[in-house]
């Protein structure tokens, strides 16, 4: 699983694949205030990725990967 | 290179056949729906296979050839010689690329660009059509976008203009790194909306690009989040690096028509930003700057500089500027110009005329996109009214009284720039140019007039106005107006074809043939050789068990086994045979290409006409068959076949007449070759032969005709004043003589002057098994094939007669030499003759001319599988091989032609 829902918190982990973005989608319909944890993530599909930058979610915990953090303040911002 | 890469190979290999055989076809025959239903098929199916492997720049060209197809299926674009040139040169480059694959197993990228040119090419192709097809006008955008699978990339990107809004940092570091002498590169990538349904992932690819700079990821989604598709790409990708564009292309080798890339200029990094407030000090400093440019004081200009930057506020426009000044003054203090312009812009607020960023950025346009520019000049209604409204209100601008110079200039550009915008809107370019003019006389009377009365002739295009000019084009060539009466019915027709969907043509009928490694069948046709050596051992061993161990019950047993394995062996040994057989149309095939090609080239009208296409023979004797018959071809149509204006001349038809046909003669597949072009001078040829040493003066004087024709098997002939890139080297006929005699075939030529030259070749159905008889001198038995044997006689001893040192004798009238078997082996040793002093003679015919053998004995015929030798004995050319007999001995096969 890659991403984890917890009440209103999305935890990602490993590679987030194409097909989490309905799901993710769903959980930000349902939580329009969920925030995600991203520690142990490494890379996001650019689905997730357009699903977040809509939403734009507070981050509980920034990606170890320096790369996607960069790119995550980005689209995020 | 795996097994599926191989199959791929192979099968589209005959694809690619298959897509030229039904070109041709089509040229003939252009209005086929059935032809190009299955053209379209081949291509398509040919696509769908390349994209299972790693070969972009083949899927790219497939794809765009594909939809070329489809759109040429539906009747949207018309078949036409074009087209068909397109396509083969696409399909002769995925046959390159193929080449490429089966030597190296990979593509490399350097055909990225032909690749993408040539697909351009081709939806060029699809683009242009709805301009002369009228049956469509209008609605071919629309349906060209339903139907087709073109992707059309996101209009957003050309409609808004990106500009970067570069941090002021981050542009002072980017203008650094241009200005260090590093290529700084702007990649802007917009994702197809449906790529992630094709297993992309843009953003994974995004974070491959090396040395990044910086970076953007914008969204065009503005829908509320219950309703957004989070399938459907929105998303836009820019990034500014250093890493070099070829390595980019690499990386973005799949979507290259989504990329931009746009090397970026250091001084479009000079963005300075801010509010533009007026400050106190600023016209002052602009004058004193100013003067110290001009005496190129840099120090004090640079400590006037920061003097002033600290008395501004650091969020102003003007501050930003003097930070940038202060930049350039360090990195680019050679550049006067680019100084100058900065501080002058301390006035305005606006850098005019720098390398500007936002205007360059040039978004290639895909052909669809120009399509729809093209075609925009249709307005609809409300439209329409709008465009009326603004040419109003410009006519009424135009007609306010003249008060003020100065501002009725103004007023006159104004007018000029809206209606210059409406026409470019239009698409209409000349009409901008129009205006221009316009307004240049209008200045310089200094009167509206001249625009006005632009104003009151330009009528906007409407759909009536559009619909009125097609119908004349209509009316103008009948042809055309036959298409516009046929489209509707075609139409219909198509779409109930495509209706059902696209893939219940992918389910051909299940494929009856099976496709078997060559090897495999050679190594069956082995064994079966094996097995009929084996099989002939039997009659020995029943012969021994009757005569040594006189059990003659067993014998009789054994005999009647041998029967059977007998009847068993030689059906198989003919089944396989069979499996090698392959139709002629197999070497046929390749020539309709290269006739329509050869004779384009030499400006030749040449009607090819190919029969017996069916006649089969063995593979081995097809494909030695190849090479011989492409230069003969080549032959007759560069040699053979006139300009249609000399044949006009000559009183034939200005098309020449090309017939390759096959036909089977007993054990011998005949082909012949004949054209009906000018046919062969024996003068000419006599004279050349003589000219170039190959037949000396005697010769020259008896020759006969037909012999002089012969002449051109001569090694190092050619009649061909100037060698061309088709014939005429002189290695030519002589080595389509070699070629065919190594396989045991035979070539021979007709020709009449001024009416045509027959070329025939004469081959062997089968190779596999010869057919020699055997012979004996000298206590040792040989094989001499049959098909040389042309009778067998025994010569009486008084009736050989000696000429000069050869013996010879008269047989039925003719002078026939004779020759010793044992001299000819070198052995010093006389023939025996029979009884009653007769010599067996084996008459062979070598070239067109008898020559006897003389040997001690005849013995029987048989069948036997010739093996070539090998190795060391591979160079006795005496011999053409040697083969296994049933009692187990070796039975060495002659080659008179060598031998003698």
């Amino acid at each position: 699983m890659a991403i984890e829902y917890k009440k209103s918190l999305a935890i990602f982990s490993g590679n987030v694949s194409v097909e989490e973005a309905e799901g993710l989608l769903d959980f930000f319909v349902k939580n329009p205030k969920g925030k995600i944890n991203v520690a142990d993530c490494s890379h996001i599909h650019a689905a997730n990725l357009q699903v977040l930058m809509v939403v734009k979610p507070i981050i509980t915990n920034e990606p170890k990967d320096m790369d996607l953090q960069t790119w995550l303040h980005i689209a995020l911002k | 290179m795996n097994a599926l890469l191989e199959q791929f190979l192979s099968e589209s290999r005959d694809f690619l056949q298959g897509i030229a055989d039904k070109l041709m076809q089509l040229e003939e025959n252009p209005n086929s729906t059935e032809l190009m239903v299955e053209l379209f098929r081949f291509v398509h199916t040919l696509k769908g296979n390349s994209g299972l492997f790693d070969f972009p720049e083949m899927t790219r060209v497939l794809h765009a050839s594909e939809d070329l197809m489809d759109a040429v299926r539906n009747g949207r674009v018309h078949y036409s010689q074009e087209l068909a040139d397109q396509l083969l040169e696409a399909m002769d480059f995925v046959g390159i690329l193929m080449d490429e694959v089966e030597g190296t197993g990979q593509l490399s990228n350097q055909h990225s660009e032909v690749s993408a040119a040539l697909a351009q090419s081709l939806r060029a192709l699809i683009v242009s059509a709805p301009e002369d097809s009228i049956e469509i006008g209008s609605d071919a955008i629309s349906i060209l976008l339903e139907s087709s699978e073109i992707s059309i990339p996101k209009t957003n990107v050309t409609a808004e203009k990106p500009t970067l809004n570069l941090p002021e940092e981050i542009a002072v570091e980017l203008y650094r790194t241009a200005k260090s002498g590093d290529v700084v590169t702007l990649l802007e990538y917009a994702p197809e909306a449906e790529c992630f349904f094709k297993g992309e992932d843009p953003f994974f690819l995004v974070r491959q690009i090396p040395d990044v700079l910086w970076r953007e990821v914008t969204t065009l989604n503005n829908a509320p989040l219950a309703e957004m598709d989070a399938y459907s790409c929105q998303l836009i990708f820019r990034v500014i690096t250093t890493a070099d564009v070829i390595e980019l292309r690499e990386l973005f080798r799949y979507v290259p028509e989504q990329v931009n890339f746009k090397t970026l200029e250091a001084a479009s990094f000079i963005l300075p930003d801010g509010e533009k407030e007026e400050d106190a000090l600023q016209d002052e400093f602009i004058a004193s700057a100013l003067e110290l440019l001009n005496k190129d004081d840099t120090a004090t200009l640079i400590r006037s500089t920061e003097t002033m930057l600290g008395l501004v506020a650091p969020t102003l426009w003007f501050s930003s500027a003097l930070r940038w000044l202060l930049i350039i003054l360090e990195c680019d203090a050679e550049n006067q110009a680019l100084k100058r312009i900065l501080i002058e812009s301390l006035h305005t607020f606006e850098l005019p005329n720098l390398t500007n960023l936002a205007a360059e950025i040039v978004v290639e346009k895909s052909p669809v996109e120009e399509i729809i520019e093209k075609s925009a000049i249709v307005l609809s209604e409300k439209d329409h009214a709008r465009f009326d409204m603004i040419m109003k209100s410009q006519r009424d601008v135009l007609r306010l009284p003249n008060n003020n110079n100065a501002v009725f200039v103004g007023r006159l550009k104004a007018v000029a720039t809206t209606l210059k915008g409406c026409c470019l809107a239009l698409n209409k370019n000349s009409d901008a140019v129009e205006v221009e003019k316009a307004l240049e006389t209008a200045i310089s009377e200094n009167s509206s007039e001249a625009l006005l009365t632009w104003l009151a002739n330009y009528t906007i295009p409407t759909e009536k106005t559009v619909e009125i000019v097609e119908s004349e084009k209509m009316v103008k060539s009948e042809q055309d107006v036959e298409k516009l009466i046929i489209s509707p019915e075609k139409e219909t027709h198509d779409s109930s074809l495509i209706m059902p969907n696209r893939r219940a043509e992918d389910n051909a009928p299940a494929s009856k043939t099976l496709k078997v490694d060559q090897e495999k069948i050679d190594r069956l046709m082995n064994l079966i050789g094996e097995m009929v050596v084996a099989k002939n051992a039997l009659p020995y061993l029943a012969n021994r068990a009757e005569t040594v161990f006189g059990v003659r019950e067993l014998s009789r047993e054994i005999k009647a086994q041998y029967a059977v394995i007998n009847r068993v062996a030689e059906e198989m040994q003919d089944t396989i045979m069979q499996v090698r057989m392959m139709p002629v149309s197999f070497v046929f095939q390749r020539f309709p290409r290269m006739v329509r090609d050869i004779s384009r080239k030499l400006g030749k009208e040449v009607h090819l006409v190919l029969e017996g296409e069916n006649t089969e023979a063995d593979k081995n004797i097809i494909e030695a068959l190849a090479d011989p018959l492409i230069h003969i071809v080549r032959n007759s149509l560069d040699h053979g076949l006139e300009l249609p204006e000399i044949r006009k001349a000559a009183g034939k038809p200005a098309e020449g007449k090309l017939l390759i046909r096959a036909s089977q003669e007993s054990d011998r597949v005949l082909i012949e070759i004949i054209d009906d072009g000018k046919g062969i001078n024996p003068e000419v040829i006599k004279n050349k032969a003589y000219e170039k040493g190959l037949i000396d003066e005697t010769t020259l004087e008896r020759i006969s005709d037909q012999d002089a024709v012969n002449l051109v098997f001569a090694a190092g002939f050619s009649t061909a004043e100037v060698i061309s890139d088709l014939s005429g080297r002189g290695v030519g006929m002589d080595v389509v003589r070699s070629a065919v005699e190594k396989v045991n075939g035979t070539v021979g030529i007709e020709s009449e002057v001024g009416k045509g030259t027959r070329l025939f070749l004469s081959l062997p159905l089968s190779m596999a098994v010869t057919n020699v008889m055997i012979i004996e001198s000298n206590k040792q038995i040989f094989g001499v094939p049959m098909d040389m044997v042309v009778e067998t006689v025994r010569v009486p001893f008084d009736q050989i007669q000696a000429i000069k040192q050869k013996q010879t004798t008269v047989l039925r009238g003719k002078i026939v030499p004779l020759l010793s078997l044992n001299e000819l082996l070198a052995q010093n040793i006389d023939q025996i003759p029979n009884e009653g002093n007769e010599f067996a003679t084996l008459i062979v015919r070598i070239h067109g001319e008898n020559v006897g053998i003389l040997v001690d004995d005849f013995r029987e015929t048989v069948d036997i599988i010739l093996k070539p030798m090998a190795g060391i004995l591979g160079g006795l050319s005496g011999y053409s091989g040697a083969a296994l007999l049933g009692d187990g001995s070796v039975l060495m096969v002659l080659n008179p032609r060598e031998l003698i």
